[in-house]
């Protein structure tokens, strides 16, 4: 045991923490007040509610029930007067279209049933995306439906007609001094075109982009390494050896879908497969893709800088040697160097002269022309930090007097001290195209709504050669006005959007391909397709002059896209180069204060824009488990020093009075940076590194951006600062953070659905070394001894087995590839109308995601070593959370949805049979026969069932009302149809997506047919950007699923309690050397 | 007493209108063989009237063409009547446009003779026909008339049984009264002075509170059942709903539309409307353009009130049958839905018709026989799994025995041979058609 890794979900788990072990023996955590309310007798005799009153009210309302009950049950039934011809009621419409909101881009595919948008999934043929979505483009389908979106043109909040709008606009236009356009990053090369046309008709006008997360510093960096500001794309795939300098390239960095499906391909081990990418990370607080590094190096914010100078030096590339982390850069150094041109370095600062550094890095790690392609370029955040400092300086001077804002919210993401709102007020006319009363909108003249974008035209050209389309999947709901059709309109050209792209793409495009030589059958292909390739117009290609390094054949000619971007694709930017002298001065000036603040992306939220979006509010944090909030991550001795928790020192000794974030009720902090300041409470993060904290964007809407967001958490971009180059700077190195009054609920579902502490069953990883020795390493086989002696657990059982002769459905999920993004959590609730409850509801444990992802720390036994030592609680316990291995503990994710047990405990306890088994291996769920009895929530071993407390549908609370798509008008439009709205009392679980594999079922029946492997994915499997869900068929012995079936990996959750899952495991391999493989 | 027996007596009246009521429904009002058999084969192109359709109005028809055989040689083949030179035959083939008249060698010379009686003497036949017995709410049609008073047949039989009950309670009373009056003169006793009825039942009630008690609820929950399932049946033609059945169910429909003018009569295929019932989970109701196919040329027919419930279409889809253009005003049709399953099963018409190869009339009943569309079957989930549990499996093997059906299924078909040996009857339900999420989830 001594040997064994330790497990643990929280703090409160490892302290042993009263409160965690009252509830981890209540293994169904749902509170009821009931006995409460009827045991206070003071409630009780004070109410104004006596018995017989009780008994009048029940008499009525049975009776009105009764009455209200007596309408005669016709069901109408209206069809289509004309029916489309495309439209076959019941059949699903798959429509290719491009998400792209400044922020995420992904090309998808759209499903309609009858008219109306649903669910959208990766579109596989584009080159960019590769089918891949991430959790905030999955949820994006929601944004449609949404009822606070504006519904026609506002000035000053009053509602007006388009004409009025248009009128008043053009005149003040027509009087303007100086225009600018601000706007997002703008991909699209019809909107340009019109952006043109609008600068011919208003010359004065300029055109500033902006993106609420700036990727400034970049450009400039590469401007200053290359001579051309762009941001080249990232070969995760081709890298054996990953480093990120505070980088969460598989949540929020770049092109975040992408790295994240190349991370996957990388990080993949079969038994033809057995080597996989090392990933070293250095960071300040434990982000997403830090839990998934194999050596993750806890580093402050402010030192990162000196950690890539150190590395460049260590790597051959001149400078001095690092004076922190000496040995672990040394480590690094000397993996980049064995892996030269297959090594890449990536840093997620925006400073300008940490990303010169890492160019230099990765120049001499060769890492240009194999793992980072300078010639195939990102296009998608072109956001110059130095031309809004410049506009705003105008605005000052009152040469720019007029404002259009398209997909941007200044006043909410600019730093404070640009001075942005001050220099907004000053300009005479203010136009917002935003989609919600936003911050910005809101101190707008005139607000011109935008499309949703699924009921847009639009043109997408996300990086070099690479094009695809967005096409309208719905009428537009309100009286809204595409923004490039107000910009045409104001400039005089009436032709519609979708005319005018095909036009731009007749004259533009028609010559730059070789497939299609007329053009209606170019643009039916590329609308239906989605994406286009286009050839680019040759240009002089970048030449990386490698410093100590020649490619490793130089016979190997260079990709063929290295024809180049041509001028249309060319980045406006407006910053200065830096040299790399500069860049070295001004990394190791950086000092850190007392406290560092990292403001960082969450993988739900992202940017904020869609804070409205109730799916991704409730989405749990990867990390910290917590719903609906933002809070201020913290190391826990930083918290002690605060007297946070009532952590303070009596006598000398440091004692722990409380500690009980299993509440969850948390003590604030303020924290002040850059002239701004929020209160926040306190999250205490195991592996936050001392004296840094973090703080997510996107949260702390204004009141009338919709009533989700509405008071959920703070706003902490105006705290942002300006580096020394000049870029916004999301790493503050000096912020005041001290305790406040009170405290702050907060819900996580962090230790929610305890598994009873059996852990060693439940997680199993070994290291790459023991995997390559022995493919069952850390696989342990779990024998019995019985009267027949040794025997499997699988073999000793009292139940006869299910016969399974057409199908035997099954998951497998592969762990080494799991990031835990969530991305499949957010798809299931799509596909499977799985309620929104509400933070209220998830703090008594009742959200009802049909799939979670258990996030697991572990750490060497520091805990039980303190134990036998006596020393529980005491600052000596503390000392030794200083040292690393404790505060910086291995984090695994794992997928837990209903493990369709083939001998399930939940069948045997129904007494209404409502959950029984089918002849394919599913645990199916009878929602119509269901009592609500929970027996069988309380029998599973997984924690998997979820109970309807409440008819979400229409159920309303002061607090969060509404929040629930299927209780509202217009969000319950985004329903599947084909699964039942559950209602009150009835349990519910993971059907394995039933409904599709019923529905490619029938397809293969009607061809005559077996379905094809793959053909019948389940909603996670088919949104994994990883590929770790895989679903398949065990019984055709081909599938991927029956492959894996016999790897020497697989293993079972809890094998045994003997319930035989047909969902099934895979170990996690870490690329790790000194790991202790515990087999 | 006397006043009860005098109720009594009164109660005969009450008792004998619904037997002659009922004598009534028993005389059987079919149709003339000449109007079955012309709405089947002329009714597309001729009307019963003066009135011009594809072909000529027949109204008085057999007083315009020759007499003698020309009839029946210009019915089964006009063709061949007009080649031959015939003078009249040439004449109204020139008059109606050169259209070809539909040849009927199958239709016999008393069919022939049927037919033409029914057309020349026109609607005015039918007035003095069925019509005047149709009771209200019946929409003129015989199958909804015998319905009816069906029902009411059994109302009455209640009220009878209701009725000799009351009668014998009172006679045995009435006994009882004087059989204690005669023993009191016998004995001498005074007479108990006999109490008014009501002053005596409420007496009774007093003794008996928990009969009465009993009684009272049962009448109760009479009451609130029956008038629960009245409510349901409001807008409904035949209230035959049972608890949890909706065999019967009939509602009325917003146009009266008849499958058995359009499927049953003209034969036009259920899928020429329910055109996606092999490609979706739903047959759907056909879209209103459907109709327009035919019904841009036939604005009316044969059929009483014809022109009324078609003109209903072209407001629906926005036709102008005068100038023959659409005026793109619509007004969608809300059909009342007569066979309705609940929110929470699943059911896939494709999966039964294209795979399971289910006629129509296993879930539908023989709508080629309805006026107004009926639910025929029950649609409970008993039912369902019945005729899982009794439908066998297509097993279909080709001359070497081998399993030659839908691909799909060798491997499973195969399984299940092995398991019940060659031959034996395999149901759906053995393949697991029963199994909750099939249909649930």
């Amino acid at each position: 045991m001594a040997n064994e890794k330790k497990y643990w979900q929280g703090l409160a788990h490892l302290n042993n923490d009263p409160s965690f072990v009252a509830k981890q023996q209540n293994e169904f955590a749902e509170y009821v007040p009931v006995e409460e309310f009827i045991g206070d007798k003071a409630i009780v005799e004070n109410a104004s509610t006596n018995r017989r009153d009780f008994l009048k009210f029940l008499g009525f309302s049975a009776a009105a029930a009764t009455l209200a009950a007596c309408e005669a049950p016709v069901t109408k039934a209206v069809p289509y007067i004309n029916r489309p011809e495309e439209i076959t009621p019941g059949v699903a419409n798959w429509y290719a279209s491009t998400f792209f909101d400044g922020y995420d881009y992904a090309s998808v595919i759209v499903k309609t049933r009858e008219g109306r948008p649903i669910k959208l999934e990766g579109n596989n043929l584009s080159k960019v995306t590769m089918g891949g979505t991430n959790a905030r483009v999955q949820a994006s389908i929601l944004g449609l439906y949404d009822s606070n979106r504006i519904t026609t043109p506002l000035m000053k909040g009053v509602s007006k007609t388009w004409e009025e709008a248009d009128k008043a606009i053009g005149a003040g236009l027509q009087q303007a001094k100086g225009i600018a356009i601000v706007s997002s990053t703008i991909i699209s090369p019809s909107s340009k075109q019109a952006l043109s046309e609008f600068m011919g008709k208003y010359p004065k006008t300029r055109h500033v982009q902006v993106d609420a997360v700036s990727y400034s510093g970049m450009l400039q960096a590469n401007l200053s390494t290359f001579g051309k500001a762009m941001i080249p794309t990232y070969r995760f795939d081709k890298a054996d050896v990953i480093v990120s300098l505070g980088c969460d390239f598989l949540g929020n960095w770049v092109s975040p879908i992408e790295h994240a499906k190349q991370y996957g391909i990388s990080r993949k081990v079969s038994a033809e497969k057995k080597e996989m990418s090392k990933h070293f990370q250095f960071e300040s607080m434990l982000s997403m893709t830090g839990a998934n590094a194999d050596e993750r190096y806890p580093t402050k914010a402010s030192q990162l800088g000196q950690v890539a100078l150190g590395l460049l030096n260590a790597v051959g590339g001149g400078g001095s040697a690092s004076s922190v982390l000496k040995k672990e850069i040394d480590a690094v150094a000397a993996a980049l160097k064995a892996a030269k041109g297959k090594a890449l370095v990536v840093a997620g600062s925006n400073d300008a002269a940490m990303q010169v550094v890492v160019n230099e890095i990765n120049k001499s790690i060769g890492a240009y022309g194999t793992t980072i392609d300078t010639n195939i370029q990102d296009l998608t955040h072109q956001g110059d930090d130095f031309a809004m400092k410049k506009l705003v300086d105008d605005l000052n001077a009152g040469t720019v007097d007029t404002l259009i804002f398209w997909n941007t919210n200044p006043v909410y993401t600019a730093p404070k001290a640009l001075g942005f709102v001050a220099a907004m007020a000053k300009a005479s006319l203010k136009v917002s195209f935003a989609t919600h009363r936003d911050e910005t909108a809101m101190k707008c003249d005139w607000v011109c709504p935008d499309h949703n974008w699924l009921e847009s035209w639009n043109d997408h050209n996300p990086r070099t050669s690479q094009y695809s389309l967005q096409q309208p999947t719905i009428r537009p709901l309100f009286k809204t006005r595409q923004a490039q059709e107000s910009l045409l309109a104001w400039s005089g050209n009436t032709t519609s959007f979708r005319t005018y792209i095909q036009k731009y793409w007749q004259n533009n495009f028609l010559g730059r391909q070789g497939m299609y030589g007329d053009f209606t059958q170019f643009w039916n292909h590329s609308v239906q397709d989605g994406v286009a390739t286009l050839v680019n117009i040759p240009a002089a290609p970048i030449v990386v002059e490698d410093h100590n390094f020649a490619l490793p054949n130089d016979s190997v000619p260079p990709p063929a896209a290295v024809i180049a971007a041509p001028t249309t694709e060319a980045i406006p930017f407006t910053g200065k180069a830096i040299s790399l002298g500069e860049a070295s001065s001004q990394l190791s000036a950086a000092k850190g204060g007392k406290f560092e603040l990292v403001i960082y992306q969450k993988v739900a939220m992202g940017n904020g824009s869609q804070a409205n979006n109730p799916w991704l509010q409730e989405m749990p944090d990867p990390i910290t488990k917590i719903t609906w909030d933002n809070y201020v991550t913290m190391h826990p001795l930083d918290a002690k020093d605060l007297q946070l928790f009532g952590m303070t020192q009596e006598g000398g000794k440091d004692v722990m009075v409380r500690f009980d974030q299993m509440e969850n009720e948390l003590d604030m902090v303020e924290v002040k940076a850059n002239g701004h300041s929020v209160k926040l409470p306190v999250w205490v993060q195991p592996g936050q590194v001392r004296g840094t904290i973090g703080i997510a964007l996107g949260y702390g809407r204004n009141e009338t951006f919709g009533k989700t967001s509405n008071g959920v958490g703070q706003n902490i971009a105006p705290a942002t600062g300006m580096s020394a180059s000049g870029n916004i700077s999301y790493d503050i190195f000096d912020v005041a953070v001290t305790k406040a009054e009170g405290t702050h609920l907060i819900a996580t579902t962090q230790q929610h659905h305890t598994m009873m502490s059996r852990n060693e069953d439940i997680l199993r990883e070994t290291t790459l070394t023991a995997y390559q020795k022995d493919e069952r390493a850390g696989n342990k086989i779990n024998d019995m001894h019985t009267y027949k002696g040794q025997q499997h657990v699988e073999q000793v059982t009292l139940w006869n087995d299910f016969e399974r002769p057409n199908h035997s459905w099954a998951l497998a999920i592969d762990l080494n590839s799991c990031i835990g993004c969530g991305n499949c959590v957010v798809s299931c609730n799509v596909e499977n109308n799985v309620h929104v409850v509400g933070k209220d509801e998830v703090r008594r444990s009742r959200e009802m995601h049909w799939i979670r992802i258990d996030r697991y720390y572990s750490s060497d036994t520091v805990k039980e070593e303190a134990e036998e030592k006596g020393e529980l609680g005491k600052m000596s316990m503390y000392r030794m959370m200083e040292n690393p291995a404790f505060d910086n503990p291995k984090v695994a994710f794992q997928p837990v949805m209903c493990q369709h047990c083939n001998h399930a405990p939940c069948e045997t306890v129904c007494p209404v049979l409502a959950t029984n088994h089918s002849s394919e291996g599913l645990n199916q769920m009878t929602y119509n026969r269901c009592v609500g009895t929970r027996y069988c929530a309380n029998n599973c071993p997984y924690k998997v069932r979820r109970f309807n407390w409440f008819n979400y549908v229409e159920y309303h609370r002061a607090e969060g009302e509404n929040l629930n798509p299927a209780a509202d008008t217009l969000g319950r439009m985004v329903l599947n149809p084909d699964v039942t709205v559950r209602a009150r009392g009835v349990m519910e679980k993971c059907s394995m997506c039933v409904q599709r594999i019923q529905g490619g079922k029938l397809e293969a029946k009607k061809r005559g047919d077996r379905p094809k492997d793959g053909e019948i994915q389940t909603a996670c499997s088919q949104s994994c950007p990883t590929n770790a869900i895989m679903f398949g068929d065990l019984n055709d012995p081909n599938s991927e699923v029956s492959m894996l079936e016999k790897s020497g990996r697989k293993f079972e959750m809890l094998e045994v309690v003997g319930a035989k899952p047909s969902v099934f495991y895979l170990t996690k391999v870490w690329n790790r050397e000194d790991e202790k493989a515990h087999i | 007493m006397n006043s009860l027996w005098q109720n009594a007596r009164n109660f005969r009246f009450v008792v004998l209108l619904p037997l002659v009521l009922s004598l009534l429904c028993t005389l059987n009002l079919r149709a003339q063989d000449g109007k079955a058999l012309f709405k089947v084969n002329c009714a597309s192109c001729h009307y019963a009237s003066s009135k011009k359709g594809t072909g000529p109005g027949l109204l008085g028809v057999l007083d315009r063409i020759p007499a003698g055989d020309w009839k029946y040689k210009w019915v089964k083949n006009s063709t061949a009547l007009i080649a031959s030179g015939d003078a009249y035959a040439n004449k109204i083939f020139l008059e109606n446009n050169k259209s070809v008249m539909n040849t009927f060698p199958a239709l016999s010379e008393k069919e022939i003779d049927a037919i033409l009686a029914y057309a020349t003497t026109g609607p005015d036949e039918k007035k003095a026909g069925p019509a005047v017995v149709a009771g209200p709410g019946a929409a003129g049609t015989d199958v909804t008339l015998n319905e009816g008073q069906g029902s009411i047949g059994t109302t009455a039989l209640a009220i009878i049984i209701l009725v000799i009950i009351i009668i014998l309670i009172a006679v045995l009373r009435y006994a009882k009264i004087n059989l204690r009056n005669a023993v009191h003169s016998n004995e001498g006793t005074p007479e108990e002075p006999g109490l008014p009825f009501i002053e005596s039942a409420k007496v009774w009630i007093n003794n008996n509170k928990k009969i009465v008690l009993v009684i009272g609820l049962f009448l109760m929950g009479v009451l609130v059942v029956k008038g629960w399932y009245s409510l349901k049946g409001i807008g409904v033609y035949a209230h035959e709903v049972k608890p949890g059945k909706w065999v019967g169910y009939k509602p009325e429909q917003p146009i009266n539309f008849s499958h058995k003018i359009h499927a049953g009569e003209n034969g036009i295929d259920c899928q020429y409307c329910h055109s996606t019932v092999e490609k979706s989970k739903t047959a759907s109701i056909p879209s209103a353009n459907v109709c327009m196919n035919c019904h841009r040329v036939i604005d009316q027919t044969a059929n009483e009130g014809s022109k009324e419930e078609i003109a209903k279409i072209y407001y629906a889809v926005g036709w102008n049958p005068d100038s023959a253009k659409y005026t793109g005003i619509t007004h969608p049709i809300k059909w009342n839905k007569v066979h309705v399953l609940p929110d929470h099963v699943f059911f896939s018409h494709q999966q039964h018709v294209k795979v399971g190869k289910q006629e129509c009339e296993t879930c539908h009943g023989n709508l080629k026989a309805m006026t107004v569309a009926e639910q025929q079957r029950p649609l409970t989930m008993g039912w369902c799994i019945d005729c899982h549990r009794n439908t066998q499996i297509d097993m279909k093997e080709d001359e070497k025995g081998n399993y030659a059906g839908n691909g799909y299924y060798a491997s499973l078909h195969e399984k299940m041979k092995e398991k019940y040996g060659k031959g034996a009857k395999i149901t759906v339900a053995q393949a697991g058609g029963i199994e909750c999420a099939r249909c649930h989830y």
